[in-house]
């Protein structure tokens, strides 16, 4: 097989993974929330509702999809896919297990987040691109959330690394494979992590660009129908890559205590990753359910004043450990 | 065949937008913090009638510097619907069905509070029995409506989950209203002269199953949103109205009261069988959002002991008073206020000796509230905003009445 | 509950007001009649005496048939009284506005102003609060109830 032919193959996989995970992880969204909220959710179209968000996809794809008057048209059009093509490639150097990675880079980690961090350019630009007052306050917040989290997002992610040695994801799961998983040395890192990736994927009680009840939908305001479909179907996407990496960096990835690496090599680990994934975002459902939204102000100083300090901090308790600990204990890790 | 507007007034549109907002004098605004030496342009918003979270129809202008308010002003009469004109084409008895569709959250008391000025008019005698249904149903409306509040409240700070805890609970009390008024929100239950149906045996049934339940959900509700570190955040120390300005700008009720001054219609001018009952008045005096919150909740702990006394103290006797078909109360004028979930709600009645009233004058808490809070508004955050708007409990059908 | 008329006679004549006519209402409560001239010295001498009327319940119109009676609806906390000041308008005239008395009277008067077809002077902001721009005196007592059929016939 040609080399663009295996890329065409993976690019078709990974959008028919986010699809698949988008209409998966709006019914599970949709039953969590129900029955954290003392309702059921769907229960209608099909077994206890599961076809209720194909049903909500067709009519996504079939709505009007009028364009407000005064719009900056190109950037108003071009914005959705900005949103989307990063959240898509962010699939890229995830891995699955140890045989299914789209692309086992060496710098893994940072391709993710550097990827990632164009999204915030597109939800920019569609609330700039609206000319609606709502939209480029919704804008205008989401550029200061990723200038503050970004930094501490990253830094959290480091001791992980710093005990792997590694950038490579597929070698960080395989360095906690040997030993624990790395919540267990790690875990403030974990929190902060948890806490920047929750404001970096835009969730509550962070999600201060979209805050539906002060900017009406932030930088989504303007748009319906499909355009409005890429929007929210990144925004999945966004929460299952973070919690893909949560899992990859702090609950071993693909692997599991005391089950051979031999059966999950392959489609097994995967299963297994896939699941780990699953849960966390169950937690991540949890908490937006329960959780009132911060201020923007509060978010913020949270960011610069709590989380930055924190977690250089602990980045230097790591480095001191990973590099004394052997001498003090005796090479454990 | 008539081309004049539906639904827009002949303005729309052809009005000059708003250049400056608010009609509190730039003397008396708070000066805004942003650092004037950039050349910023100020932002003016529509927040309404079509938001998220104003309660219904309530459309206020912000001017924004960045994300903070330089100034608000309200815009209301969305949904005025000329109540106090069509009260005075209603027989006294017909009157009730208006009322009910003013603060429509809370509708016995609107109703009490016509009855109760009619009543002054006409000198009737209520019957005890009825004086009592009808705290025992304003005291479930009250908690009805305190819930409403509360759900609303913890999604204007951007909960979801107490909503439909709090719809839960509202459930069970619409039940027990529906059982004996025949209707969930509309009731047109309280008439001059007492109240128009006895209190059935299954809505007393229902209403020892909801009191048997409502503290653990309402130690609940505290831990759901009173207890949470973000929620306290965002409330503590938000939107605080001092005691001079409540009441300067005539707050009045659950308000008023975490402002600091201890008013209470209930308690200072008892009407129906109020002074019969015992129950605490919640106050504070920090005056800010989470005062205002504790206070209701407060309040909904009280309105469940007093549902708690009237169910088992209910007296024997007639529901209604011997009162003529139609009503055609004596030349007067009469003011009765009750004390609603929002705050004093008054009714001013004058009557020509005629079986319509002359002039209803309805007395709208939360237009005052609004008032209040829209003086407040300057010099805090846009997300702030938002929750002051919920904290002092705004309901439309009230204030366009 | 009701204020004694002969301390509120006092009041009022210490700040130069004599003669100011007291009713004692028995279903309402003490009314003082006002006339629009007078009604703010009458209104902050009642708000500065002590224990004042420092609370403005409500504000609203009357329309009694020959004029427009706007009635402000007093409250002193300190005292657990009710007060009732009320003056004539003619129909049509001019409203003067008491906000610097009592802030709370902003939107009331702005209704009250509309409702009835007053003018409302010395007022921040004094468009219509509740009707729309151009709409009749609503609740005139010649401004009729229409039937649907006069509505389409207009």
């Amino acid at each position: 097989m040609s080399p663009v032919l295996i890329a065409t193959l993976r690019v078709l996989a990974a959008v028919g993974l986010m699809l698949l995970n988008g209409v998966v992880l709006i019914y599970m969204l949709r039953k969590v929330l129900g029955h954290l909220h003392v309702r059921l959710g769907p229960t209608e179209l099909g077994p206890a509702g599961m076809f209720q968000t194909l049903a909500d996809v067709v009519k996504l794809l079939t709505k009007e999809d009028p364009t407000p008057g005064m719009v900056d048209r190109v950037l108003y059009f071009l914005a959705p896919l900005i949103v989307f093509v990063p959240s898509l490639a962010a699939y890229a150097a995830l891995p699955f297990s140890s045989s299914i990675i789209a692309a086992d880079l060496d710098a893994g980690l940072l391709f993710t987040f550097a990827i990632l961090s164009l999204v915030t350019l597109g939800i920019f630009a569609a609330g700039w691109a609206s000319y609606n007052k709502w939209s480029l306050l919704g804008a205008m917040r989401s550029i200061a959330q990723q200038v503050t989290y970004e930094v501490p997002l990253l830094l959290a992610a480091l001791p992980p690394v710093m005990i792997a040695g590694s950038m490579n994801l597929a070698d960080i799961v395989r360095a906690q494979q040997g030993s624990v998983w790395f919540i267990v040395p790690c875990f403030p890192a974990f929190l902060f992590f948890l806490v920047a990736g929750l404001i970096e994927a835009n969730q509550t009680p962070f999600d201060m660009s979209e805050a539906e009840s002060e900017l009406v939908a932030g930088f989504a305001t303007e748009y319906a129908s499909m355009k409005f479909g890429l929007l929210f179907l990144s925004e999945f996407s966004n929460t299952f890559v973070f919690s893909a990496l949560m899992v990859t960096l702090f609950f071993g990835g693909w692997t599991l205590p005391f089950v051979p690496d031999a059966l999950l090599s392959g489609v097994g680990g995967a299963v297994v990753f896939m699941i780990k994934t699953y849960l966390v975002i169950a937690v991540l459902m949890w908490v937006r359910g329960t959780l009132p939204r911060v201020r923007i102000d509060q978010l913020l100083s949270l960011g610069w004043k709590v989380l930055l300090p924190a977690t250089l901090v602990w980045i230097v308790i790591t480095g001191l450990a990973v590099k004394l600990g052997p001498a003090l204990i005796g090479g454990v890790s | 065949m008539d081309p004049r507007h539906l639904v827009e007034h002949a303005g729309w549109l052809t009005d000059t937008p708003p250049t400056d907002v608010g009609f509190v004098p730039a003397s008396l605004r708070r000066a805004p913090m942003g650092v004037d030496a950039l050349d910023t342009e100020r932002l003016i918003v529509n927040m309404g009638p079509q938001h998220p979270s104003t309660h219904g129809v309530l459309r206020v202008l912000l001017e924004l510097d960045g994300e903070e308010v330089v100034a608000a002003e309200s815009v209301i009469g969305y949904l005025h619907r000329g109540i106090e004109k069509l009260a005075e084409h209603r027989r006294y008895n017909a009157v009730g069905t208006l009322m009910d569709r003013g603060d429509y959250v809370s509708g016995i008391h609107n109703e009490l509070a016509f009855a109760l000025a009619a009543e002054a008019i006409m000198e009737i005698e209520v019957p005890r029995r009825a004086q009592w249904l009808r705290v025992l149903m304003a005291e479930l409306n009250r908690i009805a409506s305190h819930l409403v509040w509360y759900g609303t409240f913890g999604l204007d700070t951007g909960a979801m989950g107490q909503f439909l805890y709090a719809v839960r609970d509202r459930e069970a009390l619409l039940d027990i209203l529906e059982d004996v008024t025949g209707q969930r929100m509309m009731f047109n239950y309280v008439r001059p002269g007492g109240v128009v149906a006895d209190i059935t045996p299954t809505a007393v049934e229902k209403i020892h199953a909801f009191l048997s339940t409502i503290d653990t959900h309402l130690d609940e509700h505290d831990q759901l949103l009173g207890g949470n570190e973000i929620f306290q955040g965002r409330v503590r120390g938000v939107g605080t109205i001092d005691l001079e300005t409540a009441i300067a700008f005539g707050l009045t009720g659950a308000n008023l009261r975490a402002s600091g001054l201890g008013f209470d219609v209930r308690k200072d001018r008892p009407y129906a069988a109020y002074d019969e009952m015992d129950f605490a008045v919640p106050m504070s005096s920090d005056g800010d959002c989470l005062a205002r919150y504790l206070v209701r909740m407060g309040e909904m702990r009280e309105a469940v002991r007093i549902v708690r006394q009237c169910i088992e103290g209910l007296p024997e006797g007639e529901f209604m008073a011997k009162v003529p078909k139609v009503l055609r109360p004596p030349v007067g004028e009469a003011y009765a206020a009750v004390e609603s979930p929002r705050g004093e709600l008054g009714v001013h009645l004058v009557s020509d000796g005629s079986d319509t009233p002359y002039r209803m004058r309805y007395r709208p808490p939360a237009l005052y509230a609004l008032q209040a809070a829209e003086a407040i508004l300057p010099g805090t955050l846009l997300a702030d905003a938002v929750v002051i708007l919920g904290s002092v409990d705004v309901v439309l059908g009230e204030i366009d009445r | 509950m009701r204020p004694d008329t002969a301390a509120l006679a006092r009041t009022l004549s210490a700040v130069g007001l004599k003669g100011i006519e007291i009713d004692d209402v028995a279903s309402l409560g003490v009314v003082v009649r006002a006339t629009p001239s007078n009604v703010h010295t009458v209104l902050r001498a009642l708000k500065e005496s002590e224990d004042g009327f420092e609370f403005l319940v409500d504000l609203f119109g009357i329309d009694t048939g020959d004029a427009v009676d706007v009635v402000y609806h007093l409250r002193s906390f300190g005292r657990d009284e009710d007060l009732y000041v009320k003056i004539d308008m003619d129909y049509g005239s001019d409203l003067k506005s008491v906000w610097e008395i009592f802030p709370a009277a902003l939107m009331p008067e702005r209704e009250c102003a509309e409702m009835f077809g007053l003018t409302l002077s010395g007022h921040p902001n004094p468009k219509h609060l509740l009707l729309t721009k151009g709409s009749e005196p609503l609740l005139l007592k010649e401004h009729p109830i229409r039937t649907a059929e006069e509505v389409r016939n207009r």
